[in-house]
């Protein structure tokens, strides 16, 4: 029982980081797979809604940090609200020079941009406090809930050690439910738009832009619009992790982790497809976190396991677009 | 003026770094104009050349050859063995990887192909992490003085003269190549019009497998310098080039391998000098900032691209 | 025996069907041109001999052998060379370059062919040095048949020749079409400019919406009114 409970408590958390990263994924098919636009600068939207949402609810700046701004203490949704303006504002800026380029080069544009995001966060440490990151980002109804199941558990000293165990993980249930929450609004508000005119428009500008330019259609604007919104989502994203983690750093928005797993959980799941979106994020952070249990057995270093984990999702993404581009959970022909 | 005294000093140190940035330049934008896309593994096929060397160094050194330095130079004649021996390996790397991968792609878009990259750059990164760790590792050991240059108050070590000249020399190996030999010109060929080149009766997979001996060779010569620069090499170096040799190749014209020496040197150039300026964390984004504003002034890039 | 025979073929892009069972045979040293309204599949046809496309169903002959679905670097090997309508040129390499990538697959010194090819196209002989991207459309077109012409072919395939050149320059282009012939190339010529390309055919073919319509010599054709009418624009 206790195992069972042990195993509970880590698909809880589990479904939390999916979750996370399923938003992610939401937001990059808004971009690539529904607009075409080849965004590899994920981390840094994602880095920018955690630390904005960090800054806007968290603490002041303690003795300790070289930071002076921040801290007003605002409650999580506001939070959440400024990841999702910051990031959309941000978005804005860069997408007004980029957004006409090529492919190719609005790829290494977005690298560049994500670069810069990340070297700002690690040198500008009168904001962010620099390397060291920002701490006791505060969680939305913690302490609530925290004193409630202290009180439950004080109550009901004769329940066994499994329901203690159990109990005393609900906050993360909360958590759970809340990202689950989001993540099922935005796959709403996404399926919504992908089927509407907006999103007929969008298709069309990816497929053929120059034929969806001839209709009249501002080409232009959908993308910068598309580019917007998905960088809001990703902003969310962002927030909802700070809150989770309660601690930020630059290093947390590793490329690896902010871009390239979102990429192969979107390649995986079927890029174009909000529910291969979300699927592709299960799954992909199932291999992720698999690969974590296995490579324990291994007689290797822990970041040579670290390396292999990487191995084996690259190698994965290989055999995705190799075999079936078109992706796992996405009906019909790849784009 | 503190800081204008510093830029004579500066711009040698950029004339190094760009020549560096120059080799890795050419092969991207080789690759791009024949295999049409940008590859992003590119910058860890240099860390790969980087750790193959110091690979074979330890295994000559463990072999009993000597490495004492020929004259001001830092290393000798097993490190050159070494370094000759990681082109031709790295090479082969190249072309294995285009058999596995690529090749089975051909005809994707150049955005799958990119993605693609994308998973090679970090499988390979990580494969180098497994291998060597994720520490610093070095060529050389002890520190080599710089010697002041008679007359233009700036100061140049043996070592770093030795890196301009191997840039120079491969540099002019390449333009030969690509004027003067029949697979030089049928790269260039292809380069134009792969479509027609096959129509002609050019084996295009042939100029394709030279495209990635090339590129990858000067990769690895390109990552094997910046070790020997920097003194030490990690897994990270790749990456840590790219968006520099990609802001390179974009400011010398994308798909044009002369546009890719100039750019290399520019950005090079100018990333160093900005240092007197403006904080050294902010370096890399001296190149980002120099590909944007080409980007939107002249997409082409200073001498025009291909495709 | 003909040289070149197409026996019903059909097929295009894809799930499209461009072409519905179109024949045509062409004899050694012969100049036959296939005419027709824009989008009657002629320069897909074209393609399908040269093994760019391959046909649904259907074949073709090349000097006797079945060559259908062969790729075009094979093709290219039994002595048939294709000059496409567009980008038929390596703009950045140099005239003289541009003819030994004609020559690749020769692994024999090949000068003696190259002077052939600058004797059919005396205006580029002072040209070999320069960057053909730089010249005129009219001494493009001559740079693009040479280049086919260097591993000497049984047929030549022109696809549409004369295509965006002024007047001059497309009489020029036809000119130098007769003279390649009388060196004793077959040539298959797709084309628009019906007229031209007529008088210098022995037959001729017309297509309309992918289906053979009228076989006739050039003469004929060139006289028939209603073909005149119907598909001989300017």
């Amino acid at each position: 029982m206790e195992l069972f409970v042990g195993v509970i408590n880590y698909l809880v958390f589990f479904a939390i980081t999916a979750g996370t990263y399923g938003i992610l994924a939401l937001g990059l098919n808004l971009q690539w797979g529904l607009t075409g636009l080849f965004n590899i600068g994920i981390a840094g939207f994602y880095a920018l809604g955690a630390y904005a949402s960090a800054l806007v609810c968290g603490p002041l700046p303690s003795a300790w940090d070289s930071r002076v701004f921040g801290g007003f203490g605002m409650p999580f949704p506001v939070g959440l609200l400024a990841a999702a303006v910051v990031c959309g504002v941000v978005a804005l800026l860069i997408g007004i020079p980029t957004l006409r380029l090529k492919a190719d080069y609005l790829g290494i544009a977005t690298i560049g941009i994500a670069e810069t995001i990340r070297l700002v966060l690690k040198n500008e440490s009168w904001l962010t406090n620099g390397v060291w990151g920002l701490q006791q980002i505060p969680s939305p109804l913690y302490d609530p809930i925290h004193k409630g199941v202290g009180a439950l558990l004080r109550g009901h000293a004769d329940w066994p050690s499994w329901a203690h165990d159990l109990t005393s993980q609900a906050y993360n249930w909360f958590y759970l439910i809340l990202v689950l929450c989001a993540l099922l609004s935005l796959y709403f508000i996404m399926q919504r738009l992908t089927s509407s005119p907006w999103g007929r428009v969008a298709r069309a500008i990816r497929e053929d832009e120059s034929a969806a330019a001839m209709c009249g259609k501002n080409t232009f604007s959908f993308r910068l619009q598309s580019l917007v919104l998905g960088a809001m989502m990703m902003g969310i994203g962002g927030s909802l992790y700070a809150h989770y983690a309660r601690f930020v750093s630059p290093s947390s928005f590793e490329p690896l982790y902010g871009t390239f797993l979102i990429w192969v959980m979107l390649v995986l799941g079927g890029s174009g497809s909000n529910k291969g979106a979300i699927w592709g994020s299960f799954v992909v952070w199932g291999i992720w976190a698999g690969t974590d249990f296995l490579t324990r057995y291994f007689p290797v270093t822990a970041t040579q396991a670290a390396s292999l984990r990487i191995i084996v999702v690259a190698v994965l993404l290989e055999l995705v677009l190799v075999w079936r581009p078109q992706g796992l959970f996405r009906r019909g022909p790849s784009h | 003026m503190d800081a204008l005294s510093r830029i004579p000093q500066l711009l040698v140190y950029g004339v190094i770094s760009g020549s560096i940035l120059a080799l890795g330049g050419i092969g991207v934008s080789l690759t791009y104009s024949i295999l049409g896309f940008s590859n992003f593994a590119h910058g860890d096929i240099m860390a790969l050349g980087a750790y193959l060397a110091l690979g074979l160094l330890a295994l000559f050194t463990g072999l009993g050859l000597s490495n004492t330095p020929f004259g001001p130079l830092s290393f000798g004649f097993s490190f050159t063995l070494s370094f000759a021996l990681a082109l031709g390996l790295t090479a082969l790397a190249a072309v294995l990887i285009d058999r596995i991968l690529y090749k089975r792609l051909r005809h994707a878009t150049s955005v799958i192909l990119m993605i693609a990259s994308i998973g090679v750059a970090l499988g390979l990164r990580n494969v180098l992490q497994f291998c060597w760790g994720p520490q610093p590792q070095y060529y050389i050991e002890k520190i080599q003085l710089a010697i002041a240059v008679p007359g233009l108050g700036v100061r140049i070590k043996p070592d770093e003269v030795f890196i301009i000249l191997v840039a120079v020399i491969v540099v002019t190996f390449v333009h030969y190549f690509l004027r003067h030999t029949k697979m030089g010109k049928a790269m260039r060929a292809a380069a134009d019009n792969m479509a027609l080149a096959r129509v002609s009766g050019i084996n295009t997979e042939r100029v394709i497998l030279w495209t990635w001996v090339i590129g990858g060779a000067l990769a690895a010569t390109a990552g094997i310098l910046a070790g020997i620069e920097n003194k030490f090499i990690t897994p990270e170096l790749g990456w840590q080039m790219l968006l520099s040799v990609f802001a390179a190749v974009i400011l010398g014209g994308l798909g044009n391998p002369y546009g890719a020496i100039l750019g290399g040197i520019v950005i090079g150039v100018s990333e160093e000098v900005s240092t007197a300026f403006i904080p050294t964390g902010y370096k890399p984004a001296v190149a980002f900032v120099i590909m944007i504003l080409m980007l939107l002034i002249k997409p082409t890039g200073l001498l025009g691209r291909r495709r | 025996m003909s040289l070149l025979k197409v026996e019903d073929v059909t097929g295009g892009y894809g799930d499209m069907e461009v072409l519905h069972e179109v024949s045509l045979e062409l004899h050694s040293e012969e100049v036959v041109t296939v005419i027709g309204p824009n989008g009657a599949g002629k320069s897909t046809l074209m393609k399908m001999i040269f093994g760019l496309l391959k046909p649904t169903t259907g074949d073709v002959f090349f000097a006797g052998e079945k060559i259908t679905g062969l790729s075009p670097d094979r093709i290219v090997r039994r002595g048939m060379a294709y000059v496409p309508q567009v980008e038929n040129v390596f703009p950045s390499l140099t005239v003289q370059e541009n003819l030994e990538m004609g020559a690749f697959i020769l692994a024999d010194d090949f000068s003696q062919r190259t002077e052939e090819v600058y004797e059919l196209f005396p205006i580029l002989k002072g040209r070999r040095k320069q960057r053909v991207g730089k010249m005129s459309g009219g001494e493009r077109q001559m740079v693009a048949m040479g280049r086919a012409l260097m591993l000497d072919p049984h047929l030549l395939l022109l696809d549409e020749p004369s295509a965006a050149l002024a007047p001059n320059l497309a009489a020029l282009v036809f000119d130098r079409i007769t003279a390649i012939n009388r060196t004793g190339v077959a040539i298959l010529i797709v084309e628009q400019n019906a007229k031209e390309s007529l008088k210098l055919s022995s037959r001729g073919y017309v297509l309309a919406s992918g289906r053979n319509r009228f076989e006739d010599t050039g003469e004929h054709l060139l006289a028939n009114k209603d073909i005149g009418e119907l598909y001989l624009g300017a």
